[in-house]
């Protein structure tokens, strides 16, 4: 049997090595499992003779399955065949699109925004548009993953996309159609710049290019600033996770050695650690990590191995508390697969993140987080269901530095203010000192 | 040991469905039946052997039973053992709830309305209120029919609501649950009308229903004009009193029928000779929270032209649920869609509605109501398409009423609102 493990509060799905685990076996019970097995297919067959409709037999297994595995907590779930060959191309990073973050409101399908670059960019499509049709048919009824389903397709291929424009006085008050052609759309690279003498990285999730993407980014980042670089900020805030293994490969670039993160599951056996190797890519640079609210999962991995072994001052707000691993366990061919909660990991130090988040060194508000709706934005220890921590809580600074009143709008470069990005680099310039005042309840 | 358990399932299945075991008893290829069922095996097993904390087996199933009705679609669920003795005991009173009225709007649960003196009210849950879970499980696109079967159980017992108000964190309120009354339908004189308000069908409704009539013509005297029947936010109840409260008012003829997957099984229901308002006219007042049973009686008494009804499309829900305990009661039951019923003209209500004759407005403020064609998985439509909804009657600008609706069908029965003054009408 094949196990992948990934980490990943999100869209993003991945899996990692192949660890041959066969369930044991549990024999005294048994009897059990066989008479809950009987009174389940005693409903299949009430459900398969008597539904008001014939419905195929292979939807009625997908939905017992998802029931039973969606119960559980909110991170495990069952993915069918399709999902499963979905979430397979997803992990590699590119996929065949349009290029639209999406989601869904009031039975539409809403542009969050177009990604740079793509097709779905370059016809004008705009953050706020709503998709009333996809190729003609109405996307009423459609759940988004559905909806994200028909947008997808091969590189070259065709696409028309009725789009409803509010809320530009310009804009045509009827539906508009635009017809793209599908690209091979890059999610989640990593992206970098120079701010000044220090480089900045953005990575905003984890799929299979993640490591190699921070690596290319310091090294052109140390050609570009050359030898007066003054140290890096790796922004990790809104990344929702992602794989496993380029979490641990990250966490590795940037320590020389020591644990970067254990995960532990039911059976003591199932007990593994990952350590880091010789060599630090950053030559000991200081580093400032960003997170917010919206950092979770393979990203708090990251966050708590540095933060354990005072690689990396982490600066921003708690974190969302994701601590458990799922693994992916394909249920034979053309099966599907689950993604089962299996395992909680744990930082360095032996701290679980579950449901209690990486608790920044210094917190740093953005200024915006107040402006959205909490139920926008819950935590892992928000979701009914979620599995419970196992540390005493750590309680988060309640008096961040916040952003003054006095705060424009825009920077100098024209590019939204971002407060925490400053105080980010005033730090690695020395104006912003760690034992502030009001910061001592957050150092650790 | 995994084989073992595998072909043990396979088997248990083979003895239960003796006269089909062909297809499955070693039906592990392909996508037979058999082996769809060893997929759902192979899925409990990694499960119950791998997932981070340890599972009742039971649990297990009961949450793969529930998905899969939920699936069906928004009017099947699936009752686990508790709810489903809480139910049985409905009759001898211990079946209670905690008094709330909940809508759900594109998968959120809310509060419509707290009921006055019930558990919910006093603990302080409010309207708006957002429900995100019940003891613990994610409320979140899950069917309203769902939600409120969750809220149900013994009396005494209790439920825990995650509640979110506006965007404060979620609190939770754990309350007890208590007999909560069915309201009972009211009646008032209007003037030389007599209105009876009808909020939903229970056994009680019918003998309800014939005393305020009696009272009502008592009441009036020999001037009364006719009835107002309002049905309006009336989501249904039981089949059998929707088919009583239609034979109250017709002398012969189908009211509804009922049929299932396979054709031979049609229940037919008529009505029996004598009509309580003595022939006097009757307006029906709808709209898009009048549902199911509620919906029966408007297509039966629309169908024989015995009414006029007035207000806006109905929800359009034309499903029969019926309730099948599983190990004889031990294992829960299913309440699943089993029937369609259909208007005496044979017209399906599913999805449809029953379309107003005379199309009122429901005035400023009016509620939007979530409709049938809205729900996921919702069965289709049948038959030709509806007449289609005229332009609906607008209260006049500068004039404001209490019930818009009501004011239209009183004006109606005393024939100042004409059947061809409406503009909806084809």
């Amino acid at each position: 049997m094949k196990k992948y493990a990934f980490v990943g509060a999100g869209a993003v799905a991945g899996f990692i090595a192949a660890v041959g685990i066969l369930p044991a076996a549990h024999g005294a019970n048994d009897m059990s499992a066989y008479r809950q097995l009987d009174l389940f297919s005693d409903a299949f067959e009430r459900v398969r003779a008597n539904y008001v409709r014939p419905v195929d037999d292979s939807e009625l297994i997908n939905a017992a399955i998802e029931g039973m595995v969606s119960n559980l907590d909110p991170h495990s779930s069952y993915m069918d065949a399709k999902q499963f060959a979905d979430m397979q191309i997803q992990t590699k990073g590119e996929f065949g699109g349009v290029g639209i973050e999406v989601t869904m409101e009031n039975g539409l399908v809403k542009i969050i925004s177009p990604i740079d670059n793509t097709p779905g960019a370059k016809a004008g499509l705009k953050a706020g548009d709503y998709i009333a049709a996809i190729n003609g048919g109405s996307v009423q009824g459609l759940n988004l993953n559905e909806a994200i389903d028909k947008m997808r397709g091969p590189a070259g291929s065709k696409i028309t996309l009725t789009i409803l424009r509010t809320g530009d006085k310009t804009a045509p008050k009827k539906p508009f159609d635009v017809t793209l052609v599908r690209a091979v759309v890059a999610v989640d690279e990593v992206r970098w710049h120079r701010e000044g003498d220090v480089g900045y990285i953005r990575m905003p999730g984890f799929n299979e290019n993640t490591a190699s993407g921070l690596e290319n980014a310091v090294r052109d980042l140390k050609k570009q600033i050359g030898p007066g670089i003054r140290g890096y900020v790796l922004d990790l805030r809104n990344n929702p996770g992602g794989l496993l293994d380029q979490a641990v490969q990250v966490s590795d670039d940037l320590l020389p050695s020591g644990e970067v993160v254990s995960t532990r599951g039911r059976h003591a056996e199932d007990t593994q650690r990952y350590d880091a190797h010789a060599g630090d890519i950053t030559d000991g640079k200081p580093i400032v990590v960003l997170v917010n609210g919206g950092t979770a999962s393979a990203s708090e991995i990251v966050a708590g191995a540095l933060q354990d072994h005072h690689r990396a001052i982490i600066m921003g707000m708690t974190s969302f508390g994701k601590g458990s691993v799922q693994t992916i366990i394909p249920l034979g061919e053309g099966g599907g697969a689950l993604r089962l909660t299996t395992a909680r990991y744990y930082t360095p130090s032996g701290h679980s993140i579950q449901a209690q988040g990486i608790i920044p060194n210094i917190a740093v508000a953005s200024g915006s987080e107040d402006d959205i709706p909490k139920i926008a934005r819950p935590s892992e220890a928000d979701l009914p269901g979620h599995l419970a921590g196992d540390n005493a809580p750590r309680k988060p600074n309640p008096n961040p530095l916040r952003p003054p009143a006095t705060a424009p709008k825009t920077g100098a470069d024209g590019k939204p203010y971002d407060f925490q990005l400053i105080t980010a680099l005033g730090y690695l310039h020395g104006k912003v000192a760690l034992n502030q005042p009001n910061q001592s309840a957050a150092a650790n | 040991m995994n084989r073992l358990l595998l072909l043990a399932f396979g088997a248990a299945l083979g003895f239960g469905l003796a006269a089909a075991a062909q297809h499955f008893a070693y039906g592990a290829i392909g996508s037979s039946t058999g082996a769809q069922l060893n997929r759902f095996g192979l899925a409990f097993e990694r499960v119950r052997d791998n997932y981070i904390d340890k599972q009742q087996d039971r649990t297990l199933v009961e949450g793969a039973i529930d998905g899969m009705l939920t699936d069906l679609d928004a009017h099947s669920s699936y009752f686990d053992p508790k709810t489903f003795e809480a139910m049985e005991t409905k009759a001898a009173g211990a079946y209670g709830g905690v008094g709330l009225v909940i809508t759900v709007i594109d998968g959120i649960a809310k509060v419509v309305q707290p009921i006055e003196n019930t558990p919910a009210s006093r603990a302080g849950v409010k309207k708006d209120d957002v429900l995100i879970a019940i003891d613990g499980t994610a409320m979140r696109g899950h069917a309203l029919d769902d939600v409120s079967n969750r809220m149900r159980g013994t009396i005494g017992t209790q439920v825990t609501l995650s509640v979110q108000r506006g965007n404060a964190k979620p609190m939770d309120f754990k309350l007890t649950r208590q007999a909560i009354e069915v309201e009972r339908l009211t009646y008032r004189r209007e003037g030389d009308v007599g209105y009876v308000k009808v909020v939903a069908f229970s056994d009680r409704t019918d003998p309800d229903l014939r005393m305020a009539i009696a009272m009502l013509k008592k009441q009036i005297g020999p001037s009364l004009k006719g009835f107002v029947i309002d049905l309006r936010n009336n989501g249904g109840g039981v089949l059998q009193a929707a088919i009583d409260v239609s034979d109250d008012f017709l002398n012969a003829g189908e009211i509804v029928s009922v049929r299932g997957r396979n054709t031979g099984a049609v229940e037919r229901y008529d009505a029996h000779y004598g009509d309580i308002a003595n022939g006097k006219p009757v307006v029906l007042l709808v709209n898009g929270g009048t549902a199911s049973a509620s919906e029966i009686v408007a297509g039966a008494l629309q169908d024989h032209r015995r009414v006029t009804v007035m207000g806006t499309l109905t929800f359009g829900k034309g499903s029969v649920q019926s309730i099948m305990p599983l190990d004889n009661g031990a294992g829960g039951a299913l309440h699943m869609t089993t029937a369609r019923y259909y208007a005496p003209s044979g017209r399906s209500i599913q999805v449809n509605g029953v379309v107003p004759d005379i199309v009122i407005a429901g005035g400023p403020g009016a509620p939007e109501y979530q409709r049938e064609v809205e729900l996921p998985h919702h069965l289709l439509a049948e038959g030709p398409p509806p007449k289609p909804l005229g332009r609906a009657i607008q209260p006049p600008p500068g004039k404001t009423y209490d019930d818009f609706q009501l004011a239209m069908a009183l004006a109606f029965l005393h024939k100042t609102l004409a059947l061809n003054d409406s503009p909806g009408h084809i």
